[in-house]
Order: C-alpha cells, then structure tokens, then sequence
C-alpha cells in the first residue's frame, strides 16, 4: 500500500540526484519567490549560527537549486541536519499565515527536511552522524522486542490496568528517561478519580524514525493503534507532546482516521480542575513566593496549537506568580534539543539554543521554568547545569502533583 | 574559467580559510545559489550565471579588511550582502567572485539613551534591536516593509526609505557616523566630530553620504552608530475610503497642508490596488463596492498631541471625500503592514492562481506629477500583460509620502507587477526590461528619480539612471570617484554601469 508521506502527496515522489518531480519545484519556489524570510528571522537555529542556509528559505532554495541543474541531493546532506524540527517557519510564512487556507499551500518545512534526510538515507547517502540515529533508534526498539515488565517498570506500586476507555499512553523516553513524569500523570489522575489503564507493550514512538526509517515508525504506530483500540479505548491521554504530533498529525497521514480521541494530558487536567475533580490545596510557606515563567514546546505550540491550557493550570497553582512569555513570541524559542535528532547532531548548538532559552527566562526574574515536554526538562536540566543559569526547569506535573499533595 | 583564474581563486580561498577560519568560507552550490538572489524577480533562466564563487561570514572589520585585501591581490570582485532584502539587485553578484555576508556582525557595542544613539554592527535586524531598545523608551525608527528581516548593513547600502520617514526621516538622515571598509582594505571613519555622535557639522566634505546608497560599490559598512528617538507614546493610523483616486490624490495635498506635526506619514491605494487586495488578500477586510480608492494616515506622538490632532485628520478627510475605514482596518492593516507586502500565491484577475514574484517599481515623484505618471505607466504595463497574459499581472500602485521630516512634495511611487519567473524565457525577459526601462523614463521625463527606496542598479532602470538622470555630469563623477577609491574595480564590478571607469583608460 503506498503511504502518504505528508499532507502534501507529491512528498511522497522521491529525490534522485538531480531530478526533483514538479509540483516539488513549485512547492519550493513558493518559499523562494516570497524572499521575504520572516522564516529565517523566528528559525532558533539562524539566531544562533546566523547562516541562512539552515533555514526554510535555505532548505527550499537549496532543492530549487538542484531543480536547475545546480547541485545534487548529495550536496546537501549536511545543511538538512540543521533543522531543529520545530515549526517555528512554517507558522511565520506568508504562505501560512496568508494563503495557507485560501490556496491550500501551507508551507511544511518539517515534513520536507524529513523527507530529504529519508531520501538520503534511501538513496544510501545518508547524512551527518546518520549511524549515530540509527544506534538511538535500535537501542529504543530493543525495548519493544525486551522483557513485558521493562516497559512498564516506571509503574511499579501503582496498580494500574492495562485496559480501559481511556487510557495513558507512555512513551520510551518518559518510561525510561523521566519516569517522574508518567509516575506524576497516573497519580494525579488516580486522585481525579480517572478510570484508565496503560498499554503493557506500547510500540516505539521515536521522531528519529521519521528521519530515517518511515517503515517502522508507521509499523510501530499500527501496532499502538491496534493495542490502544483493543484495549477498549475510547480516549487516549498523551503525555509526551512529541508523542501527541504523531498520534494526531503523523498516524492520522500514515495510517488513517483513529478509532479514538487523543487528548494531550494538560488539556485534561484543565478540564478537571475546571470540574473540581482536581483541586489544589493551600499553598505551603515555601511555595508562596515561587515566580514562575511557561516554556511553551515547540510541539505544542508550533505544531499543535496547544497554549491555553498550561497557562490556565500554571494560573490556578496556589502560591504561584506567574510571569507569560505570549506563545507568538515563543515561536522563536526552542530548548534546543530539537523535534527528534537535532540534539545528537548539533550538540553546540543544541546547547547554545538551551542556554539563550534558560537566559530569557531568567531575565524575566523567575525562579522556575515551567515544563509540559520530558524532552524539554531533560535538554534544560543539561543546560542549566553546564551554563550554571540559575533556573529550575520543572515539570507541569511536578508542580500540579506538589499542590495535589501528591508527593 | 581560465586556468589562471581558477588557480588565483582557489588560492584566495585557502587565505580566506587562513583568515576567517574554514567553517566561513563556504563553496557548496547551496550556500552560493541562496545568496545570489534578492527580494525582486530575476528570472530563473539567469541564476546559474549569477553564482559567486565562494560565501564568506566574516565577524569583525579586521576580518572583513582582510577579506577586501586578499580579493585586491588575486583580483576577485567583492559583493557584500546584508538580509539580501533589496529590491534592486544590489546584493546580486553579476562578476561571480566573492560574497561577504555580514550577518554575523551583529553586536550591539553601546546604547547612549542620553546623547540618543546606539552603535551596532552592520548585521543586526531592526526588529531585534528595537527590542533591547524598548525597555530604554527609546527605538530606531526605521521602518521599511522589510522590517523584521532586514539588516543595517543593507540598509545604509541602499539607502534606504523607511514607512514613517516623513515623522523620523530615511536610513541617509538617521545614521550619525560609519566605520567603513574601503575598495583597497583601508578602516575609515566617515561622520562629523571627534567623536561617532555629531548629527551636524560645517566641518569637510559630507562624505557620509558618499558611503550610503552605493549599492555596494564603494566599501563595507562594519560599524555604525545611529540616531535614536523617543519611543512613541501613542499612534494613530487613520484609514480613509475614496470614490475615486482624484479624491484620495487631493486629500493628501489637504494633508500635506496641514501643518499637523506628528503627521509620519500619508500612503495612497489606487484603484488597482484596492481591487487587487479584494481579490488576492485574505486578511484585507471586505470593503463596500463603491471604494475605488484609499488614503492611509499615520500619526505618531504623545498621547495629548494625537488626542488634539484627531479632528483635523478626520475633518481633512470627510471634506475631501474620505469616508473613514473604521478602528478595526486602519490599525489592523497599519500593524501587519510588515508582512502582508508579498505572497508568491496570487489570484489573477481571470480568477486563475499563479505563481509569481513581485517586482516594485519605486520612483520618487512630486504630487503634481503623479497623474501623468501613473498614465502613463499604466500604459507601458497594460501593453506587457497583453503581450504576455501569463508571465505579468498588474497589482496596482501605492503612493507614499517620502520627504523627510515633512510630508509635502515628493512621493515614493510603485506600481506593483507580478511575474512569472518559473516560465520566464530570455525574450519574455527581454520585453519585461524594456518595459521598466519605459518606466524608469516617464519618471525622469515627469521630473522624478528612477528610485527613492531601493537604488537604479536594476536591469532596465539602470540605463536611464546613469544616462539620463545622472547626465548632466553627475555620472561621469560619480565613475571617477568610483575609480579613485577602487583602482582595481574589486567592490560589486558590474553595478550602476561604473565598469565604464575602468573601460576609458584602456581605451584611452
């Protein structure tokens, strides 16, 4: 069966050398024509390194370039990895802002630089420290062919089915990595009185696949449509932001409408809180003079739309001040570690983006950085121990928890 | 390329190498191609011939002398590039050689908030440095429509016209003093006073200016300290509906009248140009059908002043048959004036889309003239559609205020013309430059200058500039000028027809 590889259907004609296939060449003459580059401007990545070639523009002039028999895709497999992933262009084109519903053009940057790093790798380019991905990807995937209880050790004592009409979906990274995170999500919810159950063998969720191996990303993703809807699931709760892009944006493309509804956990939480299912207690001497600030990640707010409900929960913390940073002006912002691979790729740079980050929001006169991402809170926590800014990055969770007495 | 030049040009990137370090000396096609265009059109037919050589990111003026002496020693034209922004191809290298993309030159080295400058480097955007400005009270008010993108260094380059130009002055009337590379490598300091802060003086030659508005020709900008201002209490943008231009065009005069102070600027919609955004932009709000044309008013100040000026704006208006827009479209369409100037998608008038890049004509154009100019380019435009339906659409004309300081007199004059540059052909491009050659003439037959924002450098103006406008020995100085600060012809060769300097000696 062939698989759409974007919104855009034509992304699925593969790169050849030279040959790029047409409505391609148009789609990135329409970036290229526009010439403003609002896109290069708001691009983490050009803010830092100042080259333009590392951005949306750079991306689709470069493959416009080799539609006229300029270069070849070969020539570009070391600007297409510095790509943060993170959406920051697409929303400040023209073509979005301005065309994107009336001519249906919306420029999607993220789905092209996927693409072009796929074509490369099937093209048996390959691109910088592409071994270095794939030794990430195999090291997670052996833990969906590993022992049952692996996948759900960071559950231990916490009595959770594994069925249910709705249920908590956890990834790899928040399993392993940061299982504060999912331990926070399931207690709170348990507290809310939420009936839910968890997968016991969730398939692999891994951005890094949709740089290079599109194959098992969707393999992976059938596998968790199966389990969730098998398990009875009528809705299904996201708790890793990466996670709720492909569930809604990548599954939906790849594999087709969802037999459920996806929910990111902080909308849910609004709700409960809102219905009085959650309800914060008074805050503690210590909490009273905690000023906080929201990092919005990128996959929330410039992917998926999602600003309203941290904010909203962050509001009702009780001894919390709260500083914003609008999301429009965090489009420019990112952690620094990227949508999948950047991190691993650009590690200086990666870190130079997390630093500027930290910095803005100590300038702001904050204590903590308020979280919604694993990713995020791990890039920011590295950061923030090497560049010694003195910010807490904290997860949304940690702090809903705390004001829960859930700890 | 000759044997000799290859040799001279691959020796000349190992000193670059040497001097900037190799991570910002760049040969890859990419890092060439996307640095060789600019914001208009150029035909993709002729972009393989316009690749440089090599991209070079220098951080610091010493690094940029160096870049300037070693292309003197192998003889390798230098074109140096800002947020390749410009409307007049003055980025675009035409000799290949070396680009000296200044982008990383972007510090900002003091914020004096009691003598009212800032010092930066050529690199910075406008944007971001209004944002460390604001907490100060203080801005820099330039204000092109490419103001979230574009850089000083390009700015002063093409001596650039800002949107409220008419309240706070142009890039020429806003910088106070330059450190410049020069053609041969020498660091000069051009500007009034011992020190970088004197806006004016009697003393020498105003050579300033010399060095903004060259397109490149004449040196590098690293270093400039600019004028600041308050930062604004209040705005006022007023948007006015006409039924016909002859209205919109006899309220301005009633605007340029006025003598309202904090008047920073007065634009005129034509007729196409209103029709244009009803068609094609879906964020211009629907406006009634007897609109044919409009006048946009803008007034910055204090609180106090803009509460007192309100009447008249609204009195000079209704009397000369203005009927106001409304708070939602005057100041929505005020605040994205930034990034609502171009989108490559376009609706036509047969209701076809296509895409096409945006060219902008930009004459500077008294008031009494602008009847007959905007005629008689109509004219020359309507003929190009006709001739070629598929490669031309006409998006109508704005008319801007463009005095300094004042809002009379002079007019920066566009008539906006989409082209096909995808399906462009050498003959279609060829009928495409005589018809902005046609153009660029009715300006100077009317008394007007080719450009007011962008510069005459473009293929098509650029004959009428130099043999027309510049005729009365203008050109001819300007060409030995260009000569005695680069004997060897190294900074942007090609532009403003200034090769001819180099011609007549070996003719001679």
């Amino acid at each position: 069966m062939s698989q759409q590889l974007s919104s855009k259907p034509f992304y699925d004609e593969k790169i050849e050398g030279t040959i790029i296939p047409l409505p391609l060449i148009k789609d990135c003459y329409a970036v290229f024509a526009c010439r403003h580059k609002f896109c290069r401007e708001v691009c983490p990545v050009y803010q830092d390194d100042r080259d333009e070639s590392h951005t949306s523009y750079g991306f689709h002039t470069a493959l416009l370039g080799i539609s006229q028999g300029m270069g070849e895709l070969a020539d570009i497999r070391e600007t297409i990895t510095n790509c943060l992933e993170c959406g920051a262009c697409e929303l400040r084109c023209p073509n979005t802002l301005f065309g994107g519903d009336f001519y249906g053009a919306s420029t999607t940057t993220v789905d092209l630089v996927r693409k072009v790093r796929r074509d490369l790798v099937a093209s048996e380019i390959g691109f910088e420290k592409y071994e270095e991905i794939v030794a990430t990807v195999d090291r997670y995937i052996a833990y969906f062919e590993g022992p049952e209880g692996d996948l759900t050790k960071w559950a231990d004592g916490l009595n959770l089915a594994t069925s249910g009409e709705t249920m908590l979906f956890v990834d790899y990274f928040n399993a392993f990595e940061t299982t504060d995170i999912p331990r926070n999500a399931a207690k709170i919810l348990t507290a809310a009185g939420v009936d839910f159950g968890i997968l016991p063998r969730p398939g692999a969720t891994l951005g890094e696949l949709l740089d290079v191996n599109l194959e098992t990303f969707v393999e992976m993703g059938r596998h968790n449509v199966a389990a969730l809807e098998q398990a009875g699931a009528k809705r299904v709760i996201i708790i890793n932001p990466h996670d709720y892009t492909y569930f809604t944006r990548d599954y939906t493309t790849h594999i087709g409408e969802l037999p459920f509804e996806v929910v990111f956990i902080t909308d849910v939480l609004e709700e409960l809180t809102n219905n009085g299912q959650i309800v914060f207690g008074e805050a503690t001497a210590s909490e009273v003079f905690s000023k906080v600030s929201y990092h919005d990640p990128c996959t929330l707010n410039k992917i998926c739309g999602i600003t309203e409900s941290p904010r909203s929960i962050i509001g009702k913390l009780p001894g919390v001040t709260y500083i914003d940073v609008t999301p429009v002006e965090q489009w420019s912002y990112c952690c620094g570690k990227g949508n999948a691979s950047f991190k691993t790729l650009h590690p200086d740079t990666s870190y130079k983006i997390g630093a500027k980050r930290l910095q803005a929001a100590a300038d702001l006169g904050v204590s903590q950085l308020v979280l919604a991402c694993p990713h995020c809170k791990d890039q920011l926590t590295d950061v923030g121990a090497r560049s010694g800014v003195a910010i807490e990055p904290v997860h949304i969770l940690t702090l809903v928890a705390q004001a829960m007495g859930l700890d | 390329m000759a044997v000799e030049v290859a040799e001279a040009l691959e020796a000349a990137i190992g000193e670059l190498r040497t001097a900037l370090g190799t991570e910002y000396v760049m040969t890859d096609f990419h890092q060439r191609a996307i640095r060789t265009t600019n914001t208009s059109p150029m035909g993709l037919h002729q972009w393989k011939d316009l690749l440089p050589d090599v991209v070079v990111m220098p951080a610091s003026t010493a690094q940029v002398a160096a870049v300037v002496k070693i292309a003197n020693k192998f003889l390798i034209p230098i074109t140096p590039r800002g947020a390749g922004a410009g409307l007049a191809d003055g980025a675009t290298p035409m000799k290949r050689g070396i680009i000296v993309d200044i982008k990383r030159m972007c510090d900002i080295l003091e914020i004096d908030d009691e003598d009212m400058t800032v010092t930066v480097q050529p690199g910075i955007n406008m944007q971001e440095l209004n944002k460390v400005l604001r907490p100060l009270n203080v801005w820099f008010p330039d204000d092109p429509a490419s103001y979230p993108v574009n850089v000083l260094g390009g700015r002063i380059g093409a001596g650039g016209w800002s949107l409220l130009g008419t309240g706070y002055g142009h890039v020429p009337d806003l910088v106070c003093s330059m450190e410049v590379v020069t053609p041969t490598g020498d660091i000069i300091r051009v500007g009034a006073g011992g020190g970088r802060k004197i806006r004016k003086s009697s003393v020498g030659y105003r050579l300033k200016d010399l060095f903004i508005g060259h397109q490149g020709t004449l040196g590098i900008c690293t270093e400039v300290t600019l004028d600041l201002a308050p930062r604004p209490q209040a705005q006022l943008p007023v948007f006015f509906a006409t039924r016909s231009w002859e209205d919109a065009h006899r309220m301005t005069l009633a605007f340029n009248r006025s003598g309202i102070r904090c008047l920073s600027g007065v634009v005129m919609f034509d007729e196409a140009k209103v029709e244009f955004l009803r068609r094609d932009d879906e964020a211009w709000i629907p406006l009634p059908e007897w609109v044919n044309s409009a006048v946009a008013t803008i007034c910055y100040g204090t609180s106090v002043e803009l509460e007192a000026v309100k009447s008249s704006i609204f009195d000079i208006g209704a009397a000369n048959g203005g009927v106001y827009m409304g708070q939602e479209i005057s100041e929505g369409d005020w605040a994205s004036r930034h990034d609502r100037y171009h989108l490559a998608y376009h609706g036509r008038s047969d209701g076809t889309i296509r895409l096409m890049s945006w060219s902008c004509e930009d004459a500077a154009i008294t008031w009494s003239q602008l009847p007959t100019v905007k005629r008689r380019w109509y004219e020359i435009a309507e003929a190009l559609v006709a001739k070629h339906p598929e490669h031309f659409d006409i998006w109508g004309m704005f008319m801007y205020t463009g005095n300094p300081f004042r809002p009379w007199g002079d007019f920066l004059t566009e008539i906006d013309i989409g082209v096909n540059e995808l399906e462009m052909t050498p003959e279609i491009w060829a009928d495409w430059v005589e018809a902005k050659t046609q153009i660029a003439r009715v300006s100077v037959e009317c008394g007007g200058s080719v450009s007011a924002a962008h510069g005459g450098t473009r293929e098509g103006e650029v004959d009428v500039a130099c043999y027309e406008e510049l005729k009365d020995g203008q050109f001819d100085l300007m060409k030995r000028i260009k000569k005695m600060l680069d004997p060897n012809n190294i900074m942007n060769p090609g532009k403003y027809h200034l090769d001819e300097a180099y011609e007549d000696e070996e003719t001679a």
